[in-house]
């Protein structure tokens, strides 16, 4: 095979069943709807005009995009290396929570870039806290991060709460919540709209990702330890290590978000403030087939949707839980369409021959979260 | 025995009781989560199975007024989320964190939905009426006498549960199933157990509980549905199962001891201590943590967790 | 079906005497010396045959094991074979015979490739049936279409004279065919009753207590002194095969089906083994084993089937063996499985080490995957030029070995030391540095990562080393480029580097894994049963090529249960048993007899045995 028909066999496929398992979600949420005797189609006008459509809209979906990018870049580190961070929440949390408070800190009296540079770092580290611990006892004590992490999620909660409505407390103002960054001092558009230059941060998270994993030994090492943890073994590299700064970095990657939220949007932290981008962000990256690049075009379309989402209570009388619905609905159908694509597999196999003299059908070994997954770059 | 003011005795009761009833839906979903991971299926989905026991139960509850028909209707909603997870796992073989999450996403989202719609998300509560049972005499008896006999009648039963559960899968044909299938599932395919069949059932046993679980929840303590209620509740009992070592008779004893961990700011407060709510609330979070910290070298998963089964591959 | 181990116990008419006189009718009963000769043996047998055709299926003990006291059957036949010795059974009665099972033009395809092409197979009533074949020759696809776990594309298959179809595992116990397949079929964490009790259709509740008394004295019969409430995971591999068989035995089957049974015994197990297959065969239960092993299949076997490239090439009944001699039916079917190529290849020609010691291990010790000792105090010294092989019975602490070496996994005691310099517990990457190279037995576990190409695959183990990458950057070139140099030099067939490693087929994995170990230039080279599963031509060059590895100078360590191919290149042996080297002999002072005592016990001497 040359280079030529290599590149066309890094096929369409997985992203036609992406796009497909989207598709089906929408049609079962839209019969959903009609049994539940509201107007499907006007709902999903709403849904798409509002976070497409319309200018202000298109700009609140931008908005919303550099969280989702940032947060699905560092996700998309943890799960190649096959370690499930789903404590995003708590580390956005967290995150957010040190930014502001480090940003309105300094907020007024160094320059303004400095600033965010101190905020983002701030968020980078909460971040990371959150995530060494459920990494220290994924590696030191073979925890499974899944619990933990989740786990991490609900003290993540209670603390940011705490703090927020203790020593980080805003006392000028009834509402718990951190003190104020001013809006002069947050961070710019970029020229011409009136979206933040969070975006950039976000599309450059990814770019950054994207080179990680094509490029670097890095990113194949965390590749290895991902789709067999005794073959990185065995092949001498040090997969505690890996995997355990897998999960931090995405919590990095996470508490960034989170400081980006604050220095681009919210200006403060407040009690209770989860944006939940955890679970969207899962669906997001598997959507994406774990590939990188992909997650421009999907976290696009999941800010979208969360835009339009939030006006469709107002005006097509649909609760914004929907989108989430929508979002468990996409996974489902996505769990389906990862089958009907292995089906596929074998059954043009079957048909095209295949290029070996094996005998006996063979399984990899043990369960993999990138089962029937493409992965390229 | 006085601490400012408040009866040390009372306070213990008040502790037991909470703690006890605070783990009446950990110890319902785990146990039937015992099933499902000895059969090999790890259950993310849980979360989501109980919430959907909550929101189903309380709405036939809140509309019927009856507590047995609420307790059937959450159990029937975490049924169909389980059929669909075994589906999807077990007959697709599709990855089972994956598929479990989606089922959370979605419960999460669509009980969040249902509640704006059809109670406009207006905080109503079901007027429903708990049998209670007071034991006499043992009632009597102090400190637990109270916490312990003078219970509504779900209480009990839940509790007559664990010996039920530890039976049926210790000294059962389906247990003895469940046991094989989930350590190593060619061996009891080739035994001449239906692997599918069992999954199916265990998962399905699962699926009840962890309805009957979010329902007990919503409709027989709380009376009450709020969106997002179960706060993680499920993943507690999914833990607590791992932690519990699959053994039903130790899993009612963790669900117990975080039972009371949750009880624990209640009753603080009760006494007069002044502690923050927040700071207490994550007490069971943390203590789920410091417990599988603890067990972690001591437990030995079922070795096929996880993992699908297709005859002709191993 | 209806009855098992649930029932009441019966009573054991069997007395203490006559257990007795079974366990060591192994050693009465003339077949089993082996020096006796072959004619009379085959003789012996088929007369035994033609005595079970007429008392048939009554005394099945498949059947007499759950539903009715154990007959003194086993006495009384041995009487009747052993007063029995001129006859020879003739075709015309065999054909009288109905067969019990009948396989007519079995297909089974894989993708493009055809396992099975038309295979037939023919099972009488007692009779033990070698179905012999080289790896991939679709012996054990065969069987699995039997046993209900594949489901064949064309073919027939008749029981008793009536078309069957078999859809799953169960089904197939329900025709009276059990399995005990290579890798077994036990729940290690269930006792060994409730590994019985799986899988039958009784009430809800189990009564084990019940059945208990009764399983006691059926693990008597068969040699086993285990507690029936003993967890399965801590009985010996020998053990758990007998336990599988009691457990197929006990559903009422009539056709056993043993695949490669014999590949993880030692040879008194192995002896012990055939002694039960022989018993059950006269019982009437129809055996079929599954082997590459042409010796054992003549042993044992009434008749042999010979498959090759999933075709059948040939089969020999009673009459044939009877009348060709056992080194005329040798001669046959080695023709007959490898097409006329001889069976053995030439054998290497032996060096004398004389380098200096390049690897050495004193007193090192470690635990293994379940917290056992798996290695004792062991001492190794490969020097340069040689190739030290590792002989043992599976599960000897072989795969820790290697791991040791390897670096994969700690030592609690002892020291490590290459070239003279300590690298105790010093890990994988600097083991490998220093020139250590292991291939591993475990390929798709963890030798490859699926998913990834050839060219990732062949640059895995030294992707932060020059040329493939550049401190923090990948080289994609240099990494295709070695992918390229290596298929050529080692002749791995793959469409491309780019190809998904899993889409190659095992021989050509292990040429890459062994391409990509040998590129690194290792002084000590470690391969854990490096021809497992192969080809015999992709075997042969695997070991030609550690052969020439070790004469360029370097060391090598070759573990392998396959004794033949450790004796085909080896300068030195050393016996692995229960973690510590018993013995190591140089290549020309071997006694294959004493080894495999040693494999067997860790002695040498066996006390009381009839060696």
């Amino acid at each position: 095979m040359n280079e030529r028909a290599r590149m066309s066999s890094i096929s369409i496929l997985p992203i036609v069943s992406s796009v497909l398992a989207i598709v089906m979600a929408f049609v079962i949420g839209g019969i959903f709807l009609e049994a539940n005797g509201k107007d499907a189609l006007h709902a999903y006008r709403i849904l798409f005009e509002r976070g497409l459509v319309n200018g202000d809209g298109l700009t609140e979906t931008f908005k919303k995009m550099a969280p989702m990018l940032i947060v699905s870049a560092g996700l998309l580190i943890a799960l190649r290396a096959s370690v499930w961070n789903i404590g995003i929440d708590g580390q956005f949390m967290v995150g957010a929570l040190l930014a502001g408070v480090a940003g309105a800190a300094v907020a007024g009296s160094v320059p303004n870039p400095l600033m965010w540079l101190i905020a983002a770092v701030a968020g980078i580290i909460g971040g990371m806290l959150w995530a060494v611990i459920p990494a220290l006892l994924m590696v030191k004590f073979n925890l499974n991060e899944i619990i933990t992490t989740l786990m991490m999620n609900y003290v993540a909660v209670n603390v940011c709460a705490w703090l927020v409505k203790g020593p980080f407390r805003d006392s000028s103002v009834v509402a718990p919540q951190t003190k104020q960054i001013p809006l002069a001092d947050r961070l710019p558009f970029i020229p011409g709209t009136e979206v933040h230059i969070g975006l950039i941060v976000g599309l450059l998270c990814v770019v950054v990702v994207a080179i990680l994993f094509r490029s670097t030994v890095y990113g194949f090492c965390l590749d290895v330890v991902g789709r067999n943890r005794k073959a990185a073994i065995h092949a001498g590299l040090p997969v505690g290590r890996l995997a355990g700064s897998a999960l931090i970095l995405c919590g990095a990657f996470a508490g960034l978000a989170g400081a980006n939220d604050v220095l681009g949007i919210q200006g403060l932290f407040k009690a209770n403030w989860d944006p939940g981008y955890g679970f969207t962000a899962f669906a997001l990256v598997y959507l994406a087939r774990l590939n990188s690049l992909l997650l421009i075009p999907f976290a696009f379309f999941f800010s979208f949707l969360l835009v339009g989402g939030d006006s469709m209570p107002r005006r097509a009388d649909v609760p914004t839980y929907f989108v989430g619905m929508l979002e468990g609905l996409m996974l489902i159908c996505f769990a389906v369409a990862v089958y009907l694509e292995r089906r596929w597999h074998a059954i043009s196999e079957r048909i095209r021959g295949r290029p070996d003299d094996r005998i006996e059908p063979e399984s990899s070994s043990g369960p993999s979260a990138l089962e029937g997954l493409e992965i390229s770059s | 025995m006085t601490i400012n003011g408040i009866d040390l005795f009372d306070f213990l009761t008040a502790i037991l009781a909470t703690g006890l009833l605070r783990a009446v839906p950990l110890v319902l979903a785990s146990l039937g989560d015992v099933f499902a991971q000895k059969a090999g299926l790890l259950n993310l989905g849980i979360e989501g199975m109980m919430l959907a026991g909550c929101f189903f139960g309380f709405y036939a509850a809140y509309h019927t007024e009856s507590v047995p028909l609420g307790l059937l209707a959450g159990m029937a909603a975490g049924l169909a989320l389980a059929l669909l997870f075994a589906v999807l796992t077990v007959h697709l073989r599709v990855d089972q964190v994956l598929v479990g999450l989606a089922i959370t996403i979605f419960a999460a989202g669509l009980t969040g939905y249902l509640f704006r719609d059809l109670f406009g998300g207006q905080n109503v509560s079901a007027s429903v009426r708990p049998m209670t049972i007071r034991i006499p005499l043992l009632a009597d008896i102090p400190i637990i006498g109270k916490a312990l006999f003078d219970r509504q009648l779900l209480f009990y039963i839940a509790w007559l549960l664990v010996p039920i559960f530890a039976f049926v899968l210790n000294r059962t044909r389906f247990g003895l199933n469940v046991r094989a299938v989930g350590e190593n599932p060619f061996a009891a395919d080739a035994a001449g157990v239906n692997v599918i069949q069992v999954r199916y059932l265990a998962m399905s046993l699962a699926g009840i509980m962890a309805g009957f679980a979010g329902a007990f929840l919503a409709v027989a303590d709380l009376k009450i549905f709020t969106i997002g209620m179960t706060v993680g509740q499920g993943f507690i009992a999914l833990a607590i199962t791992m932690i519990g070592g699959w053994s039903p008779w130790k899993i009612a004893f963790a669900a117990i001891l975080f039972g009371m961990l949750n009880a624990l700011g209640d009753s603080l407060q009760i006494i007069g201590v002044n502690v923050r709510t927040e700071f207490i609330g994550m007490f069971p979070y943390i203590g789920i943590m410091i417990a599988m910290i603890v067990l972690a070298r001591r437990t030995s998963v079922p070795a096929a967790l996880a993992v699908p089964y297709a005859r002709g591959q191993r | 079906m209806g009855h098992e181990i649930a029932s009441p116990p019966a009573p054991l008419p069997v007395g203490r005497g006559e257990i007795e006189r079974l366990t060591c009718l192994g050693d009465s009963r003339p077949h089993c010396h082996s020096e006796r000769s072959e004619e009379s043996l085959r003789g012996d047998e088929v007369t035994g045959m033609r005595e079970r055709k007429e008392k048939h299926v009554s005394t099945n003990l498949g059947e007499v094991l759950h539903c009715e006291p154990l007959v003194s059957t086993w006495g009384t036949s041995v009487g009747t074979t052993d007063d029995m010795t001129d006859g020879t059974a003739t075709t015309q009665e065999r054909a009288m015979v109905q067969p019990i099972v009948s396989m007519r033009e079995i297909d089974k395809r894989f993708g493009p490739v055809r396992a099975n092409d038309k295979v037939s197979l023919t099972l009488y009533p007692g009779e033990i049936h070698a179905v012999l074949g080289e790896n991939g020759a679709g012996k054990t696809t065969l069987m699995n279409i039997l046993s209900g776990m594949y489901q064949p594309d064309g073919g027939t298959i008749e029981l008793d004279g009536k078309p069957i179809t078999i859809g799953s595992p169960s089904e197939a116990l329900a025709h009276g065919i059990g399995t005990v397949y290579q890798h077994f079929t036990l729940v290690p964490n269930l006792s060994v009753i409730e590994n019985v009790v799986l899988g039958t259709k009784t009430g809800f509740v189990l009564n084990l207590s019940k059945g208990e008394q009764r399983l006691k004295e059926v693990l008597t019969e068969f040699e086993l002194n285990t507690d029936p409430n003993v967890e399965v995971r801590h009985l010996s591999i020998g053990q758990r095969q007998r336990v599988e068989i009691i457990k197929v035995l006990m559903r009422g089957t009539r056709v056993l089906l043993l695949d490669e049974p014999t590949s993880v015994l030692t040879p008194t197990e192995v002896e012990g083994l055939f002694r039960i297959l022989r018993r059950l065969r006269e019982e009437g239960v129809s055996v079929v084993i599954i082997t590459h092993k042409l010796e054992e299949a003549l042993d044992v076997s009434d008749r042999v089937t010979i498959l090759r490239g999933g075709k059948n090439v040939g089969e020999l009944g009673p009459d044939d063996i009877a009348s060709a001699g056992r080194a005329g039916a040798r001669q046959r079917i080695v023709e007959t499985m490898f097409g006329g190529m001889p069976a053995a290849a030439e054998t290497f020609q032996q060096h004398v080490a004389t380098g200096k010691t390049l690897l050495e291990l004193s007193g090192v010790s470690a635990i293994g995957d379940r917290g056992e000792i798996a290695i004792r105090e062991l001492s190794i010294q490969l020097r340069a030029g040689e190739i030290y092989g590792i002989a043992g019975v599976d599960g000897n602490g072989q795969k820790e070995l290697g791991e040791i070496i390897a670096g994969q996994r700690k030592t609690t005691t002892g020291r490590l030391a290459l070239d003279g310099t300590d690298y105790t517990n010093a890990g994988v990457a600097t083991l490998s540095r220093a020139g250590v190279g292991y291939i591993t037995d475990d390929r798709l576990g963890e030798g490859v990562v699926p998913g990834m190409s050839v060219a990732q695959n062949a640059a895995l183990k030294t992707i932060n080393r020059s040329p493939f990458s550049k401190g923090f950057w990948l080289d994609r070139k240099a990494i295709e480029a070695n992918a390229n140099t290596l298929i050529e030099q080692f002749s791995v067939r793959t469409p491309s580097a780019q190809t998904k490693i899993t889409l190659l087929s095992g021989g050509n994995i292990q040429k890459l894994m062994l391409a990509r170990e040998l590129a690194m230039d290792p002084r000590v080279i470690v391969c854990n049963k490096p021809t497992y599963g192969l080809d015999l031509k992709t075997a042969q060059f695997v070991l030609q090529t550690l052969r020439q590895e070790a004469d360029s100078g370097k060391a090598v360590l070759l573990i392998s249960s396959e004794l033949d191919e450790i004796l085909e290149i080896s300068d030195r042996i050393g016996v692995i048993y229960n973690g510590e080297i018993v013995e190591t002999f140089e290549r020309a002072q071997v006694d294959i007899e004493t080894v495999g005592r040693l494999m067997l016990s860790g002695r040498a001497a066996v006390a009381g045995s009839a060696a």
